[in-house]
């Protein structure tokens, strides 16, 4: 016993006089909030990262008088041949350490996208354990440097990676044309042929240099906006199009991701009169394999929802009109998801993941065609597409202002 | 032998703690892709058997530790080896999971911390547990139990919330016939972690009813069984084969993509907790079943004071059996499943078994 | 209706021993050379009075009565002592001297006691217990007669352990009226006392109280053994029994659990435990006692069970947070940042930027603030208590903030561990919870979380280790035992639990009948 407390003893003294070593106090840490990777003509990986400066961030009493003036982040570039290196490099300007933990959004440059391919960079985020797969991404597009995006100062969202993943998500909700991708996501599709990785691309507008000072949020409408523009479509790793508009929410339709968009419909030679307000949406994706050399497709859509405006005299308060309402809508979705099929098709990009309900459905013929899916199979699969749409109440009035004011 | 008894409910809760110990944490059965929930429950079955064997040598000397019927069963000088064998064994697996638990720790948490330190504190922990006997480690299992499913209970709760599950990953069953299944079975879940239970044979004759043993132990394998199915199930569901089977850790990037309500999300402590708590548990019983053989071998009347010598042993072993995770991981799959656990856990228990079987026909005979 | 009535009560195997004394000194038979050498014995002291009388008018017969002042009943000595000493007729006729102690003993003291003394040993004995002697010269014995009484503080409501519902009776220091709270509250034969002197110089009584056939015969001999055990010259308070006769030193868990609640004390011998009394204190130590009982109050089992159960569930988040804030805080900002959500970081971070101290100094800076401002309350006049909440909050809480020297989140942090260690039903448990606090922050200091969870392992071992009178200290969580778990976190209600608990009743363990759940008629008539 006594021999046992000295060896304890002796143990936690060493342990204690040596402790500490992951430690780190929080102001030792730079918190980096987004992470953009650009491609150099030079062929080396540009990296940027957004610090946070928490005092200019958090409201509260103690911090008010280390001033406003100042900007919320800090954004630091350095370039390398590897990102491990970059990471290095970048510490000999920052003062503290990098830390990715909270870093929330990925931002790729287009030319790393479409040269080099994502799957580089991506197998060094997924292997640091502080760099989180919850991590959004977004791939820069229109002439849009990743280092842009990341050092562009937003108004409402002082954060501007916040500003970024906010906008994504309420566009996915509200347009349902873009997508709120995080790395996971990409990370497991680009290990499958089942389906192909998307990602939503995101552009500047205006002056890149007004951006990066405090006037821009200074005013009522910043001289540089950030905005979502497209998905960019992933083949191999390598992006190689986007896709905007009527395809991309086409795609959304068929990845069942819709959670409340709008469809216009013309009526009576009226162009987008009658707007459907979709509250709910379900999609089936099936593979029929009858034929194992020519597998067919078949996308079942039903979706629900609400009359949003009305821009035609039209008598709400017909059921039988409703029902012709959807028949119309049905069209109207089955043209979009068509489109976006033929898109797919045209680029040889399975990203509406077909492949899985191929694989799902016949494992054993999956196994045989998996790996000429994307490139023979896939752009002659037919694909059957049926759209239920339900108008399931017209909103707060019946009939229209306008069939009242003609009267 | 320590003078102590605990009751059937104390052995279900150890036994399932030992099952879900380290299991939980890594990719279990993942070589047969999205049906790893289907050769766990193989292992469950297989499982089921073998704790029937270790029951039935029990059953026919319910007072006695392993180590002294082995001496009975095959005289003196080999009793004894195959008993230095066992003992041996459950002191390397003991640090083979010392050396597991500390490098998960060291790779997903700390860094910069030597691996020494970090073996060096839990293994003190388990040593004064050790220190404090095995009513005391049955007590501890109990309290741990419930912190444990609470645990599993909200993250299992926070997982469906987030939306993360897609039943699609695990889809289609049975992709490549039934020999993936069969496959893994062998060369992995049968052994871990249900084949380990064969270190409850130096456990079993504490417990006080022994009518009750049989059900507390089926029940245990069962229902720890069924949470790593579901755990596993969750775990590729989540993020799909690919990622499963490529993560060193499958269940701590599940937990990360939990995201509710913006603000549970980074619930990395739970994996922490689990990992820990897990790894506690199962060290501790392979440890206690080491010392009590020990103690019971060479006569040692105070059993725990033998905890702190062969807790260093056990922490220098932790630390000189392989010079990189991956040498350590290639050591496990290549050669202790093969050389170690299908020896000790199948065959030397069925063979004990039918020696003991036909000794006591004798033995009735005679009488 | 079917009640199972207990088995009639068996007598106990054991009563206390007395302990082998020292042969006694006899009494003189002249009663000045008895005088004088109590007057030798006790210096003169001037509370010892001595009357000295002659018996009926007969110069022959003198006596003496002898009492302490401040201690004795001083009316019932004058009127049926004095009185009926001095007025007897019947005493002069006795003629064999023996006979007078006998007739006074039998005809003249109208007190509830009387005791023949022998020795000196025993007349200190019962006079310093407040008795009074009477001496009577030419005979070696004396008389000691019930006089007790004297000033002591009436029966208030405990100021330590207050509720909302329930009765307002507290212990008093006298031994004599806090056995009778338990007693007017458990009306019953096995409600059994036994008695023992503890302490060589304080003589102190101490008295043991069980229900007799409900306590385990073990845990009553048990503690019959170790309170014999005990050889101190003082027992002052029954904190001195409480480290003499508990299971492991090596501790900071209670391990007796003490009270000052008569109905407490009646519902704990209810479920088999034995109380212990000490005279002149007014808390009564329970054995044996187990880790959840100091997360229950009275007040659980007055109101309504579902109210019981969320505010004992409350008590132990209390517990956990009064554990574990800090050191949580301080793993949480120096070791798992990535574990904290991104805005509240950010926060932190924020107040953090200035900060001169690391986050664990930080820490057990504005603890140990805290901890001195408790202390220098705590036995302060109600008027000065005042000065120093308002000095704590005001001077050092928020100057401390605004100077920069400790951050906001910390002041709130340990706000809130402060307030959790007073929310704790029992101080004793408490005051435990905070010293092991700071062990937790050293843990979260070094190793983060993973210091944080083994050391809550350790915890778990250590407590898990613990016995009480034999009894194991997580019981009934650890080991299960069902038929005790109605009353741990849960309290059902009563219909719910039919048997005692199972840890410290082996035989008669049903409480009540069969289908106590009331079921009142459906219909609104009452028919």
């Amino acid at each position: 016993m006594k021999i046992g407390s000295i060896i304890i003893l002796l143990l936690m003294n060493m342990i204690f006089l040596s402790g500490c070593w992951s430690n780190r106090e929080l102001p030792d840490l730079a918190l980096v909030s987004a992470l953009g990777i650009d491609k150099a003509e030079n062929g080396q990986y540009v990296g940027t990262i957004q610090v946070i400066n928490p005092g200019n961030v958090a409201g509260g009493e103690g911090t008010q008088a280390t001033g406003s003036e100042s900007t919320p982040i800090t954004t630091y570039t350095a370039s390398g041949g590897n990102l491990t290196e970059v990471n290095r490099h970048v510490s000999s300007q920052v003062s503290r350490r990098p830390y990715y933990a909270h870093t929330n959004l990925l931002v790729i440059g287009e030319k790393l996208a479409r040269e080099e391919g994502i799957a580089k960079i991506f197998d060094a985020l997924e292997r640091d354990p502080e760099f989180r797969t919850t991590t959004k991404a977004v791939i820069a597009t229109n002439n849009t440097k990743a280092e842009d995006i990341i050092s562009t100062l937003t108004t409402i969202d002082k954060i501007p990676s916040n500003k970024v993943i906010k906008t994504l998500e309420s566009t996915e909700q509200i347009l349902g044309q873009h997508m709120n991708v995080d790395t996971r996501d990409v990370l497991s599709k680009m290990a499958t042929p089942d389906q192909a990785p998307i990602i939503t691309c995101f552009s500047m507008e205006g002056d890149e240099n007004q951006g990066k000072s405090l006037e821009n949020i200074q005013a009522t409408v910043p001289e540089a906006r950030l905005q979502a523009s497209g998905i960019a479509v992933l083949k191999d790793g390598k992006m190689i199009d986007t896709i905007t508009e009527d395809v991309s929410k086409g795609t959304m339709w068929v990845l069942n991701k819709i959670k409340a968009t709008a469809v216009s419909i013309d009526w009576k030679g009226e162009t987008d009169a009658i707007v459907y307000q979709v509250t709910r949406q379900k999609t089936d994706v099936t593979a029929d394999m009858k034929n194992t050399n020519k597998p067919k497709i078949s996308v079942e859509v039903s979706a629900e929802g609400r009359i949003g405006e009305a821009a035609v005299p039209v008598d709400l308060s017909n059921p039988l009109l409703l029902v012709e309402f959807e028949e119309a809508l049905g069209e109207k979705i089955k043209e979009n998801i068509m489109s976006s099929i033929h898109k797919a098709q045209e680029l040889k990009a399975d990203y509406l993941g077909f492949g899985g309900a191929v694989h799902r459905a016949d494992p054993n013929a999956w196994e045989s065609i998996k790996g000429e899916w994307e490139d023979s199979y896939f752009p002659e699969v037919e694909v059957d597409v049926t759209v239920d749409a339900f108008v399931r109440r017209t909103g707060l009035r019946n009939e229209p202002l306008l069939s009242n004011m003609e009267n | 032998m320590e003078n102590a008894k605990i009751n059937a409910m104390q052995l279900f809760v150890l036994i399932f703690l030992f099952e879900l110990g380290s299991a939980l944490l890594i990719p279990l059965g993942t070589e047969a892709k999205q049906d790893a929930w289907l050769a766990i429950l193989a292992g469950v079955a297989g499982g089921v058997f073998l704790f029937y064997i270790y029951l039935r040598l029990y059953k026919y000397y319910p007072d006695i530790l392993p180590t002294e019927y082995m001496q009975m069963l095959l005289g003196k000088i080999f009793g004894k080896i195959l008993a230095c064998i066992y003992i041996v064994y459950f002191l390397y697996i003991s640090a083979r999971v010392l050396r597991d638990f500390g490098e998960m720790l060291v790779t997903f948490a700390y860094e910069e911390t030597p691996l020494f330190i970090v073996n060096a504190l839990l293994l003190l922990t388990i040593v004064y547990t050790v220190h404090k006997g095995i009513e005391v480690i049955a007590r501890t299992g109990q309290l741990l139990f419930v912190v444990l499913y609470f645990l599993a209970v909200a993250g299992f709760i926070l997982v469906i919330v987030s939306g993360l599950i897609e039943i699609k990953n695990l889809k289609p069953v049975l992709e490549n016939g039934v020999m993936p299944v069969v496959k893994t079975f062998f060369k992995e879940t049968w052994y871990i972690p249900f084949g380990e239970v064969v270190v409850f044979i130096m456990i079993f004759p504490y417990i006080n009813r022994p009518k009750k043993l049989k059900k507390a132990g089926i029940a245990a394998i069962v229902l720890s069984g069924i949470n790593l199915v579901i755990t596993m199930a969750i775990n590729i569901a989540v993020l799909g084969v690919d990622l499963t089977s490529r993560s060193q850790f499958p269940l701590l990037n599940t937990i990360q993509a939990i995201q509710v309500a913006e603000f549970l999300e980074r619930l990395d402590v739970f994996f922490m907790i689990a990992l820990i708590v897990g790894g506690f548990i199962k060290i501790t019983i392979y440890f206690y079943a080491a010392v009590t053989g020990v103690s019971n071998l060479f006569h040692v009347k105070e059993t725990s004071k033998l905890a702190y010598p062969l807790g260093i042993v056990v922490l220098i072993l932790s630390l000189s059996i392989a010079s990189s995770y991956t040498e350590h991981i290639q050591e496990g799959l290549m050669i202790v499943s093969l050389y170690m656990h299908l020896p000790l856990q199948v065959i030397i228990p069925i063979l004990l078994l039918i020696v003991a079987y036909f000794k006591n026909k004798k033995k009735e005979r005679s009488k | 209706m079917k009640f199972k009535l207990r088995k009639l009560s068996r007598p106990i195997t054991k009563s206390i021993p007395k302990k082998p004394g020292k042969k006694e000194e006899p009494l003189d038979h002249s009663l000045p050379n008895n005088l004088d050498e109590l007057m030798k014995r006790t210096g003169n002291s001037s509370d010892i009075v001595v009357r000295k009388l002659t018996l009926n008018n007969d110069a022959k017969s003198r006596a003496a009565i002898i009492f302490v002042e401040g201690i004795v009943d001083n009316r019932s000595i004058d009127d049926f002592l004095i009185h009926s000493l001095i007025n007897d007729d019947d005493l002069h006729r006795v003629e064999a001297e023996d006979e007078v102690l006998e007739k006074i003993a039998a005809k003249v003291v109208s007190l509830g006691d009387v005791k023949r003394i022998n020795g000196w040993d025993k007349l200190f004995q019962s006079l310093f217990a407040g008795d009074t002697i009477i001496l009577v010269d030419g005979i070696a014995q004396g008389l000691s007669t019930y006089t007790k009484g004297g000033e002591s503080r009436s029966i208030e409501e405990p100021p330590t352990e207050i509720s909302l519902r329930g009765p307002r009776e507290g212990f008093t220091e006298s031994l004599r009226t806090n056995t009778a709270l338990v007693r007017r509250r458990i009306k019953n034969q096995d409600l059994w006392v036994k008695s023992i002197t503890l302490g060589e110089m304080t003589n102190t009584n101490v008295e043991i109280m069980y229900i007799d056939g409900l306590a385990r015969d073990k845990v009553v001999q048990e503690v019959c053994d170790r309170l014999n055990r005990i050889n101190i010259d003082s027992i002052l308070e029954s904190g001195y029994i409480e480290e003499l006769i508990e299971d492991q030193t090596a501790t900071t868990f209670p391990t007796v659990q003490h009270t000052e609640r008569p109905d407490s004390v009646a519902g704990n011998l209810l479920e088999g435990r034995v109380a212990i009394f000490v005279d002149r204190t007014p808390f009564v130590l329970i054995v044996p006692a187990v880790f959840i009982q100091f997360f229950q109050s009275v007040d659980d089992y007055y109101s309504r069970a579902d109210i019981a159960t969320s505010i004992r569930m409350l008590r132990i988040l209390i517990f956990l947070i009064s554990l574990f804030a800090p050191a949580v805080y301080v793993a949480a900002t120096t070791f798992h940042q990535e574990m904290i959500p991104t805005q509240l970081l950010i926060v932190l971070a924020a107040q953090r930027e200035a900060a001169p101290f690391p986050a664990v100094i930080e820490a057990i800076l504005m603890e140990l603030t805290f901890e001195i401002l408790r202390e220098a309350g705590v036995r302060m006049p109600k008027a000065v208590g005042q000065t120093i909440s308002i000095v704590g909050a005001l001077v050092i809480g928020q100057a401390a903030v605004q100077a920069g020297i400790v951050s906001p989140a910390m002041v709130i942090i340990v706000a809130i561990t402060a307030i959790a260690s007073f929310a704790t039903p029992s101080y004793s448990i408490a005051i435990s919870a905070r010293l092991i606090r700071f062990g937790m922050m050293i843990a979260a200091a070094t190793f983060g979380f993973y210091g944080i969870i083994l050391s809550f392992i350790i915890l778990l071992v250590h407590l898990c280790s613990l016995r009480s009178f034999g009894v194991p200290y997580m019981a009934p969580m650890a080991p299960f035992i069902a038929s005790g778990a109605d009353d741990t976190i849960v309290r059902l209600p009563w219909w719910g639990g039919k048997e005692r608990p199972r840890l410290t009743v082996d035989k008669n363990s049903i409480r009540q009948g069969d289908n106590q759940k009331p079921k009142p008629p459906s219909s609104r008539t009452m028919k």
